[in-house]
Parts: C-alpha cells; sequence; structure tokens
C-alpha cells in the first residue's frame, strides 16, 4: 500500500518573512538603540522597591527574625513561602534551555534566553530568604562543612543543608549555561555596537568569538554537557526543596508524592511566568513574529499539564489521608480544606485546579488576554499552594492547647514586595543590555537554515547538487 | 541528501505462525498452572496477580505512549507506533484475564475477611473503599476505560491507513487529551486496588506514579524488543531507522531515570521518616531473599541501564539497547513480585513453580494478542501526516 497523504508541514517556528539578517536587527536593535521612556520608569519603580528590600533585610538583621509573624507553633512563615515560590518560578528556565533542548524540541529557541535569565533572578530572589533566616547571617558560613575548633559540623542529615548545595549547584549552572549560550550572540552585538565602550565590552565576554566551524564544534559540544548537566538539577533542586517538608513526620508534610509534585508545581508556576513575562515583552518590542501564537499555544498546553499533574496530587493527598486511617492525617486535610485557613485552601485550589482547564479549549490558548490573565492567577495561586502546606500543617498541631492563627507582619509583606524589586531591577537590565531571544538559536530553526534539494512531498528536485 | 520514501514491505507475512504458537504454549502453560490452582490455591492467585500485573502495566504503559504520542504530535515515534497500539488495543482482552483474580479475593485481599475487620479496626473504617462490590465496579470502570481508548486509538489509526482521512488524526487528539487525564487517575487507583491493598494497612501517596513509572520504562524495553524482533526477520529495516531508535532509546534511558527517581523518593522518605505504619512495608521487602532483589532492582534497573546507555553512542548501539531491555523486563517482572509476594510469604521468599508458569502462560498470551492483531494490518501506519517527516529523521 503506498502513502496516500502528503506531507504536512509544522507551522513555521519564525512567522513574517524573515531573513537571517532581519532576526539579528530584530533583537539587536533593541540593545542598540536608546532605552525607551516607560524603561527609565520602570527601572527606577524596581530600584525603588530593591531599597526596601534591602531596607527590610536591614531591619530583620539589626531586629532579629522577632520581626517576622513566626511565633509558636508556625515556625515558618513567609520567608519559606517565598522561597520556595521564587525557587520554583526559576524552574521554567531550565527546563526549557535544557530538558525541551534534550527533547530536540525546535520551539524553545524563541523563549529559553529569556525564561534562563527568569531563572537566575528568580534564583537569587529565593536565595535570599534560607539566607536571612538564619538570624545571625555573620556567621552564615556555618553552613559549609569548614573545619573549625568548636568541632561543630553541618548536620549531613538534613535536607535543610542539601538545599544550600543544591540551591548553589543550580545557580551556578544555570548562570553557566546562560552564558554560554550567549557567547555566540554576545559576539554577534559586539560587531554591531557603535559605542567603543560596548565594543569592549561585549568583545570581553564574547570570548573571542569568531563563529568559525570548530568553535561551533566545540559550543554545541558544551551546550550538550550542559544541558546534560542541568536536567537532573531541575529535579534535584526541587526534590530537595519538597524533602524540606517531606521527611519531617509532620501530617501534611509527610507524604511520599512529594518530590514529583513539588517539581510540577514548579514547571507549572516557572512556566505561568515566562508567560506573563513574554505576553508583556513580546508586545513591547514587537518581537510577535519571533515568540508566536504557536509557542504561546505550547506553553499553555504545559501550563494545563502541569496543572493537572498539581492537581492530582492535591487529590491524591486527600484520597490517602482518608485511606491511611491515620486520624491526625485526616484532621490535617480536612482542616485544609475546611479549617481556619480554608480561604487560602480554596484559593489555591481554584487558581490552581480550575483555572487552567480553561486551557482545554483551542480559543483559550490562543487568545492572549486570557493567558495572560490565567498566567497570573497561576502565580497567585502556587503562592498560596506553598503558603497552605507550610502554615495550615504547623498551626493546629498534635497539642490543641499551642494552636495559633499565623499572621505576616509588615516586615514579612515588605519583604516579599521589595523582591520583586531585585528580580525586575535585574530583568529589566537583561533586555536593555543582552539579546533577550538566542539569535542564533533561532536561525537554526529557520528554513534556512535547511538548504534541502527536495520538495515538500519529498520528491527530488530535477537539478542534482551533489 | 535523497528524502527517504517508504520502500518496506509494510504488513506482516501472513504465512508467520507466531501468534499460533504463542496461544499453544499459552494454553499448555495455563494447563500446568490449573493444576496449581487445586494443589495451591493461594499461592495460585498471588502468582496469577504478579502476572497479571506484568502484562497489565506493559499494556497501560504503551496505552500512555500512544496518547502522549499523538498529543506531542511527536515525529520519530510515527514509524514505531503501531507496535505499542496494537498492544493496547488489547486491553479489553488483559481486563477479562482480570476476572479470576475476583474470584480470588479472599485469598488475596485480607480486606475480604470479615474476622479481620472485627478485630482491626484500622482496616474496618476503610471499608468504604476496599469492599468486593466496589472494587469490582472500579475495575470494570478501569478496563472499560482503557479498553475504550485502546480500541479506539487503534481503529482510528487503521482507518486512517485505509482512508487517507485526515479528520481521524486530529480525532486522535481529541481521544488522547482526555484520555491521558483520565489515564492517571485510572492507573493510580488501579495500583491501589491491585498491589497496595494486599497490605490495606500500608498506604504511599506515590504509590500510583511508582507503577506508572515502571510500566512507562517497560513499554519501551518492550517496543524496543519488538522492533529487533521484527528487524531478525528482515522487516521495516528501511522504516525504522537508526534514528528513530536512537530517539525512543533517549527516552527509554530518560524514563529509566525517572523510574529510579520515583521509586527512590518513595523509599526515601518512608525510610526517613521511619513511622512504623509506614517502614513496616519496605522492611519486609528487605528480608529473607527480598533484600537480594531489592539490590538487583537498583542496580539492574537503574545503576547498570544508566552507565551504559548514558554515552550517545549507545543509544544507537542495538546490542547495548537491547540486553538493557532484556534486563528491564525481567527485573520488571521481579519488582512487581519484590511488591506482591511478600504479603504470601513473609520473611522469606519463597519459589513457587506457578510464578513461572503463569508468567508464561499470562505473557503468551499477551505477545500471541498482538502478534494476531499485528499481522491483519499495516505495520506502519503508511498515511500519516507526519510520516515523511519521521522518515526522513536522521
Amino acid at each position: 500500500m503506498s502513502q496516500k497523504t502528503t506531507y504536512i508541514p509544522e507551522p513555521e517556528l519564525v512567522q513574517g518573512n524573515h531573513t537571517f539578517g532581519s532576526i539579528t536587527s530584530l533583537v539587536g536593535d533593541i540593545v542598540e538603540t536608546p532605552a525607551p521612556r516607560w524603561w527609565y520608569i520602570a527601572f527606577a519603580v524596581s530600584n525603588l522597591l530593591l531599597g526596601l528590600l534591602l531596607a527590610m533585610l536591614a531591619y530583620l538583621i539589626w531586629e532579629g527574625t522577632g520581626v517576622w509573624g513566626l511565633q509558636n507553633p508556625v515556625g515558618w512563615g513567609w520567608a519559606i513561602v517565598n522561597f520556595v515560590w521564587w525557587v520554583g518560578i526559576g524552574h521554567a528556565g531550565t527546563l526549557i534551555s535544557a530538558i525541551l533542548f534534550l527533547f530536540r524540541q525546535g520551539w524553545r529557541t524563541a523563549i529559553n534566553r529569556f525564561a534562563e535569565a527568569m531563572t537566575i533572578f528568580a534564583v537569587m530572589c529565593a536565595g535570599i530568604f534560607p539566607a536571612v533566616h538564619v538570624g545571625r547571617i555573620w556567621v552564615i558560613y556555618w553552613v559549609f562543612p569548614l573545619p573549625n575548633q568548636m568541632q561543630m559540623w553541618p548536620n549531613f542529615n538534613s535536607p535543610l543543608l542539601w538545599d544550600v548545595f543544591a540551591v548553589s549547584t543550580y545557580f551556578t549552572v544555570s548562570l553557566l549555561f546562560w552564558y554560554v549560550g550567549l557567547v555566540p550572540d554576545l559576539a554577534t552585538l559586539r560587531d554591531r555596537v557603535k559605542s567603543k565602550l560596548g565594543k569592549m565590552l561585549y568583545g570581553t565576554f564574547a570570548l573571542g568569538w569568531t563563529g568559525g566551524n570548530r568553535q561551533w564544534q566545540h559550543y554545541e559540544k558544551s551546550y550538550l554537557i550542559l544541558a546534560g548537566l542541568a536536567t537532573p538539577l531541575v529535579l534535584s533542586v526541587h526534590t530537595i526543596v519538597s524533602f524540606d517538608f517531606a521527611v519531617s513526620i509532620i501530617p501534611g508534610w509527610h507524604t511520599t508524592i512529594f518530590p514529583p509534585y513539588f517539581v510540577a508545581g514548579a514547571v507549572f508556576s516557572g512556566f505561568a511566568m515566562v508567560m506573563t513575562l513574554m505576553l508583556i515583552t513580546r508586545k513591547i518590542y514587537g518581537l510577535q513574529d519571533i515568540m508566536t501564537i504557536n509557542h504561546i499555544e505550547k506553553m499553555n498546553i504545559i501550563i494545563l499539564v502541569t496543572g493537572n499533574m498539581v492537581g492530582f496530587a492535591y487529590i491524591m493527598e486527600f484520597f490517602i489521608a482518608w485511606y491511611s486511617g491515620f486520624e491526625y492525617e485526616k484532621f490535617a486535610f480536612v482542616n485544609r480544606a475546611f479549617g481556619p485557613y480554608a480561604w487560602a485552601y480554596w484559593i489555591m485550589f481554584l487558581c490552581n485546579v480550575i483555572s487552567p482547564q480553561f486551557f482545554w479549549s483551542k480559543k483559550m490558548r490562543t487568545s492572549i488576554t486570557a493567558s495572560f490573565i490565567l498566567s497570573i492567577v497561576v502565580n497567585i495561586g502556587m503562592w498560596f499552594e506553598r503558603f497552605v502546606i507550610t502554615v495550615t500543617s504547623l498551626a493546629q498541631d498534635y497539642i490543641p492547647a499551642s494552636w495559633g492563627y499565623y499572621s505576616p507582619t509588615w516586615v514579612d509583606i515588605l519583604t516579599y514586595v521589595g523582591t520583586f524589586g531585585l528580580f525586575f531591577s535585574n530583568f529589566l537590565l537583561f533586555l536593555r543590555f543582552l539579546p533577550m531571544v538566542a539569535i542564533a538559536e533561532v536561525k537554526m530553526v529557520m528554513p534556512q537554515a535547511d538548504p534541502h534539494n527536495y520538495d515538500e512531498d519529498g520528491n527530488e528536485l530535477p537539478k542534482e547538487s551533489h | 541528501m535523497h528524502q527517504a520514501k517508504l520502500i518496506d514491505s509494510l504488513t506482516y507475512p501472513e504465512t508467520a505462525k507466531t501468534h499460533k504458537i504463542l496461544f499453544g504454549i499459552a494454553l499448555i502453560a495455563g494447563l500446568i498452572s490449573l493444576a496449581g490452582l487445586f494443589t495451591d490455591t493461594k499461592q495460585f492467585f498471588f502468582s496469577y496477580l504478579t502476572s497479571f500485573v506484568f502484562i497489565a502495566s506493559i499494556g497501560l504503559g504503551c496505552l500512555f505512549f500512544v496518547m502522549i504520542h499523538y498529543i506531542t504530535r511527536s515525529e520519530y515515534g510515527v514509524t514505531l507506533r503501531r507496535i505499542p497500539e496494537t498492544y493496547s488495543s488489547n486491553m479489553l482482552y488483559v481486563g477479562l484475564l482480570f476476572i479470576p483474580i475476583l474470584f480470588g479475593m479472599q485469598y488475596l485481599y485480607p480486606w475480604t475477611d470479615q474476622a479481620l475487620l472485627a478485630k482491626d479496626q484500622l482496616i474496618a473504617d476503610k471499608t468504604p473503599y476496599l469492599n468486593t462490590t466496589f472494587f469490582i465496579i472500579r475495575n470494570v470502570i478501569y478496563f472499560g476505560i482503557w479498553s475504550f481508548l485502546g480500541y479506539r486509538l487503534y481503529t482510528n489509526a487503521t482507518n486512517l491507513d485505509k482512508t487517507g482521512d485526515l479528520s481521524l488524526d486530529a480525532a486522535q487528539r481529541k481521544v488522547s487529551a482526555p484520555g491521558l487525564f483520565i489515564f492517571g487517575f485510572t492507573t493510580a487507583f488501579a495500583s491501589f486496588d491491585w498491589m497496595m491493598s494486599l497490605d490495606p494497612a500500608w498506604f504511599s501517596t506515590m504509590f500510583g506514579v511508582y507503577l506508572f513509572a515502571m510500566s512507562f520504562q517497560v513499554f519501551f524495553a518492550v517496543t524496543i524488543l519488538t522492533v529487533l524482533y521484527l528487524r531478525s526477520k528482515q522487516l521495516l529495516t528501511n522504516t525504522i531507522t537508526n534514528a528513530h531508535m536512537r530517539d525512543i532509546s533517549l527516552l527509554f534511558f530518560g524514563f529509566t531515570v525517572f523510574y529510579a527517581y520515583i521509586a527512590f523518593g518513595q523509599y526515601f522518605l518512608i525510610y526517613y521518616a521511619n513511622f512504623p505504619k509506614s517502614i513496616l512495608w519496605y522492611y519486609n521487602r528487605f528480608d529473607g531473599g527480598y533484600d537480594t532483589m531489592a539490590w538487583l532492582l537498583l542496580f539492574g534497573k537503574f545503576v547498570v541501564p544508566f552507565i551504559l546507555m548514558l554515552p550517545a553512542k549507545a543509544k544507537t548501539n542495538m546490542k547495548i539497547v537491547g540486553s538493557m531491555s532484556v534486563l528491564i523486563i525481567a527485573l520488571h517482572f521481579v519488582e512487581i513480585y519484590w511488591i506482591v509476594m511478600p504479603t504470601l510469604h513473609k520473611g522469606t521468599a519463597v519459589f513457587h513453580w506457578l510464578d513461572i508458569t503463569l508468567l508464561i502462560s499470562l505473557s503468551a498470551v499477551f505477545l500471541g494478542l498482538f502478534f494476531s492483531k499485528f499481522r491483519s494490518n499495516n505495520m506502519v501506519s503508511n498515511n500519516d501526516p507526519r510520516l515523511q517527516a519521521s522518515l526522513s529523521k536522521h
């Protein structure tokens, strides 16, 4: 039997009949032309928030962690919630850049640079919280196994310590991965910018890249190796974050589904954050040809899938809490949904499980407005998820006499708000000074990069070229 | 470069007697096993359950792959897809093979024992879920859904072969998307029903994901070996190319790591918390011969395949990938044995001949069903809209 159908090509990843040259100018011009006025305004606001963050941290270190809302029995509050939230957001970058790369998903090229940058800044925001929560930050180096005359060693049995290593490794590898990917594009900018200083700086960081064959070979090999290294890190970081909770024996925390559930949740919130930022930037900078509706749709599908994984985990937790026959386990979950924090639980459930269901419809998946609103809703939901897990499991513990209701203080709130200042200050600098789309990689997925001598039906063209 | 074309014959040789031989084996092994039903009834049902989960999990892994293939519009999978598609189209028969278990429930599941329920409040509390009627209803639902999905995906695909009607390709995605959603829940609850409730006091939220991870890992091994079998018969040698084998081996490698991650995660969290309620399950599985199996699983299902399949070149070396597939399939059975059997033989692993005869019988049925169906339709979707892209992969 022969084939009756012909080859149906996928929609082109880059729309709008671009040439290699026009892609370079589309992305390069953003860096080379003066920043628009909105950028200065946004940067000023972000800096103000960053200042707020620094002030809050200084106040915290001066006064001690008592300025936070922590008190018995809730010994973990907004700090860990914010930590997990930010570090979770960071996961999308590595997922897009490393895992989708290993799966040879060409569509990642439009958003990987962007997502990787977001990862790095999100991990920076995340790292603040565990660092400052120790109280006496001036002895933070005690987390490292340094020989000392007090014979004092970190507790290697504690996932909190593994976190230090996991997050710092993750940050380092993500940064390296981002930088290696940037090298060819930095060389492009070096060759294009007019200012002497720009030429020197881009030139320095481009490491003498000339785009020679040998260089590309080395580049691709190192990129592949870094992708291979980064992939287990995506799993490990959030797995260890989930261990922070799950190795304990607190009902609501000790449940075996936590590792994959946290990873799915992290990818979920990370994609939502990439979506929010991408929809704004593609509009402002006119990158609709590179970050197309197809990209948005694919990302929305991933949001839907991971949202359902998170929903699956919620349902499994609830079911097994009942099935376990363990009264404390049952109480922890019933209390989550109907206790004093029910409002938080239902916000979480609505935002994370119900809202992504809109993406079953193709119309919603390809609607910019819907994508934008839902991406923000998802991140609100994921913040509440961490809040629900952390606080509700602690507030009503085994001894009813010590039950309490946790509320954050103004320091908690303003510190969290301040982290957005850190994030956006960095992000705006990135948009201003670095190519926000991987120029070289986008070119690789354009049809021009695949010259061939057969037509779309696979028939050879009359003229044989080699 | 020359654009690839479909040049192989797409039909499995009519004269091949593969399925008849397999059904013959199944019948003989089945009849021998029946003797065991009368001599050692309890053992029979435990051995039966082990082998049943073995074939059912392969079917489930295949079903998942077919659905995810359509959702992701995978290109490499086009030439391979008919293999898992055919395996999973037989879920109805797998469901029929579940019926004997319903007759052995009183031997398998302690929660069917009224005397125990009267004594043990913890298990009695679970009766709203763990009771015979609901158990049967649930399993009818699971197999109903899986049979429907497997059958529908298979018939749509074979109709596409015949008619070239591309709306069928879109229809596959309409089945697959909700299919995956339902698959997740049904597989999880099936894992609770079949295996977790053997020890009704024990519970783990990860257990459904654990069965899924095992199933998906073994699916790759089964598919790879099926392709190698076809290649040994000089079938599809130009259609399923090294590029396709490289991609499927890459995913085989990836999901071997995923399996290890899930299996270790579950073990580790229970080990670390060391709750009497949940640690006993593992305690019984690290004792009296079961500990050897556990180490075998660690090395054979993760460490060795991980090291051997890590290099990029290994993924096109069919000696390595093929031998790892054999290893994984064998250990997949060992793992189910390791999960199921400690309930029957607590403290010491006791090998019984029924374990082997039933494994042979059920596997031969499963493979026989595969080959009898595989010859009635094309071995590759000749009208798949992504076939050309798939053939041109290099």
